[in-house]
C-alpha cells in the first residue's frame, strides 16, 4: 500500500470506495478524473452496506480500477472481497488509516485476536491460551500465527 | 501408536552418518498413493472419531477444490483395488460408482462428479478409507497452494492455520530452508512433477510419546511430555515417527495430491537392530542445533543420547 493515491490513465472507469472521514488520500485522484471528464463511480462506504458492496463490486466490467480508503479494520475484508472478485493488484489501491493492528491467529482455539503491530505475546481472550508471536503469516487470515508460549 | 509390524517393512528413513535438509525424493517404486498395514483397522475408527470431532483440526477445503476431490476420489480408490483387490472393490456403470471397503463391511454408492450424492466433501469422503492424509495443492500462476487437505495425524503444524497458503509460505517456519534455497528449489521440483511419474520421500522426527494426532491444536496435551524423558524411559517413550510422503500429479486440474503416512517406533525397537541403533546415535549426535529445535528435540536429546550409549554399550559387551 502506498501513501498517495496514483491517477492510472486509460481505464474504462474509476471506482472510488471510502466512508465519510477517508477522503483525503483520494481527493486528488478523483479531481482528475472529473477533469478528464472520465466515467466514476464513488461508493460510500459503512459497516451496514459491506455485503451491498460485494454484489456492486461483482457487476464492474473489465477494465475498472478500484480505489479504496478505509480504516485499517475494514480494508482487509474489502481487498479479499476485490481479490475473490477478481481484481488484480494491477487493478486495484488501497489505503488505510486510523488504528493499526494485527491479528494473532490462536494455534489451539483458531480465534483471531487483535494485537499491536510490535507485541509478541498475549493471551488469547477466547481460550486464554498464552501465546507467542511468530513471523508465519496467513494471506486467507490477514494473521500471524500464535504458538504456545514456551517461558 | 506402536508399530506392530515386521521391522524389516519399517520405513527407515537414514542414509550416512549425517542428516541435512535436502529433496530426498525418488521416484516411486510401486506407483500407490496409500498403503494398508496391519493397524488400518485401527488407525481408521481413531481417524475418524477425530475428522467427527474435530472437523475444523482435521479438514479443510477451499470452494474451488471440489473437482480437484474427485480426482483424488478417483485415484486414491484406483490405487486401493488394483494394490488391496481382496478388500476393496468398484462397481462402476457411468457415472455411478459403487465403492466397497470389506476390511470394514462399508458399501458406498454415489454418482462420480455429483457432490450431493455424498453426504460430505469427496476428498472427506476417500479419507474415511485410507491411513493416509490427503493434502491436495493446486499449481497455478506458477505457485502452488495449499487448496484442500484432511490431516489428523500432522507433526505440529496446523491445517488450520495453512489452508488457502502458498509452498514457501508453508515451509517458512522451517530453519534455514529459505535461506539455502531449498524452498525454490523443490518447489520447481513439485511444479515440473509429471503425470504418471509419482515420487516419494521420507520426512522425520523424534517424539515423546506414541500419539498420532501430534497436531500444533493439541500440543499442550502432548508437547509437556518432552519434559518428562529420562535416560531410562527414553527406549519406551520416545518414538522415531517417520512419515512416508508420496506425491502425485493429478493432470485434470494440473495440481498434486500429496499423501503422508505416518509411522511410530519407539526407540527401544530401533535400537534392536545394532546397524539402525549405530546409524542413529551417530546422526543425533551430529545434528545442528537449528534442526534439533526445529524438530523440537532439543529439551530431551541428551536423555536420548544418554539412552542410545547405554544401548550401544551393551551391545559391545555381548
Amino acid at each position: 500500500m502506498s501513501m498517495d493515491a496514483v491517477f492510472i490513465e486509460g481505464k474504462r472507469k474509476y471506482i472510488f470506495c471510502s466512508d465519510e472521514h477517508g477522503l483525503r488520500v483520494l481527493s486528488s485522484v478523483f479531481e482528475n478524473v472529473k477533469k478528464e471528464k472520465l466515467a466514476y463511480e464513488w461508493y460510500h462506504f459503512s459497516a451496514e452496506k459491506r455485503e451491498c458492496l460485494e454484489e456492486f463490486l461483482s457487476k464492474q466490467k473489465m477494465g475498472t480500477f478500484l480505489y479504496v480508503e478505509l480504516p485499517y479494520s475494514e480494508l482487509h475484508t474489502v481487498q479479499m472481497m476485490a481479490k475473490r472478485i477478481g481484481f488484480s493488484s494491477d487493478e486495484t489501491q488501497y489505503f488505510g488509516y486510523g488504528e493499526k493492528w494485527i491479528s494473532i491467529f490462536c494455534c489451539r482455539c483458531h480465534e483471531l485476536n487483535r494485537a499491536e503491530e510490535q507485541q509478541t505475546g498475549l493471551t488469547c481472550h477466547q481460550c486464554e491460551l498464552k501465546l507467542e508471536v511468530s513471523d508465519h503469516y496467513s494471506e486467507l487470515y490477514h494473521a500471524f500465527l500464535g504458538y504456545p508460549a514456551t517461558g | 501408536m506402536k508399530w506392530t509390524g515386521d521391522l524389516a517393512h519399517f520405513p527407515y528413513p537414514f542414509k550416512g552418518s549425517t542428516y541435512r535438509y535436502s529433496n530426498n525424493s525418488i521416484p516411486m517404486k510401486q506407483p500407490y498413493c496409500i498403503e494398508v498395514t496391519s493397524s488400518y483397522k485401527k488407525e481408521m475408527l481413531f481417524k475418524r472419531k477425530l475428522l467427527s470431532d474435530h472437523p475444523e483440526r482435521c479438514y479443510q477445503s477451499l470452494p474451488h477444490s471440489i473437482t480437484g476431490q474427485w480426482e483424488i476420489v478417483e485415484i486414491v480408490i484406483d490405487h486401493l483395488v488394483s494394490q488391496y483387490p481382496q478388500d476393496f472393490s468398484i462397481e462402476q456403470e457411468n457415472n455411478r460408482w459403487i465403492f466397497t471397503n470389506k476390511i470394514l463391511d462399508e458399501k458406498k454408492e454415489f454418482i462420480f462428479g455429483e457432490k450431493n450424492s455424498l453426504p460430505c466433501e469427496p476428498l472427506f469422503f476417500i479419507s474415511q478409507h485410507v491411513q493416509e492424509d490427503l493434502i491436495y495443492m493446486r499449481q497455478r500462476d506458477d505457485n502452488l497452494y495449499l487448496d484442500a487437505g484432511q490431516l489428523c495425524f500432522p507433526a505440529n503444524w496446523s491445517l488450520a492455520f495453512n489452508i488457502g497458503m502458498k509452498f514457501k509460505s508453508i515451509h517458512h517456519p522451517i530453519p534455514g530452508f529459505k535461506e539455502e534455497g531449498l524452498d525454490q528449489r523443490i518447489l520447481q521440483f513439485l511444479m515440473r512433477l509429471e503425470a504418471g511419474t509419482p515420487w516419494e520421500r521420507l520426512n522425520w522426527s523424534l517424539m515423546a510419546g506414541d500419539r498420532l494426532d501430534t497436531s500444533l491444536e493439541t500440543f499442550n496435551q502432548w508437547g509437556r511430555l518432552r519434559k518428562q524423558v529420562t535416560s531410562e524411559n527414553a527406549g519406551e517413550l520416545v518414538h522415531i515417527r517417520v512419515e512416508v510422503q508420496k506425491l502425485f500429479r493429478l493432470p485434470r486440474t494440473n495440481s498434486i495430491l500429496f499423501s503422508i503416512h505416518t509411522h511410530l517406533l519407539a526407540l527401544e525397537q530401533l535400537a534392536t537392530n545394532i546397524e539402525w541403533l549405530q546409524q542413529f546415535y551417530e546422526i543425533l549426535s551430529e545434528l545442528p542445533d537449528h534442526i534439533v529445535e526445529y524438530k523440537g528435540i532439543s529439551t530431551y536429546k541428551k536423555a536420548v543420547l544418554k539412552y542410545l550409549e547405554k544401548q550401544l554399550q551393551q551391545v559391545k559387551t555381548l
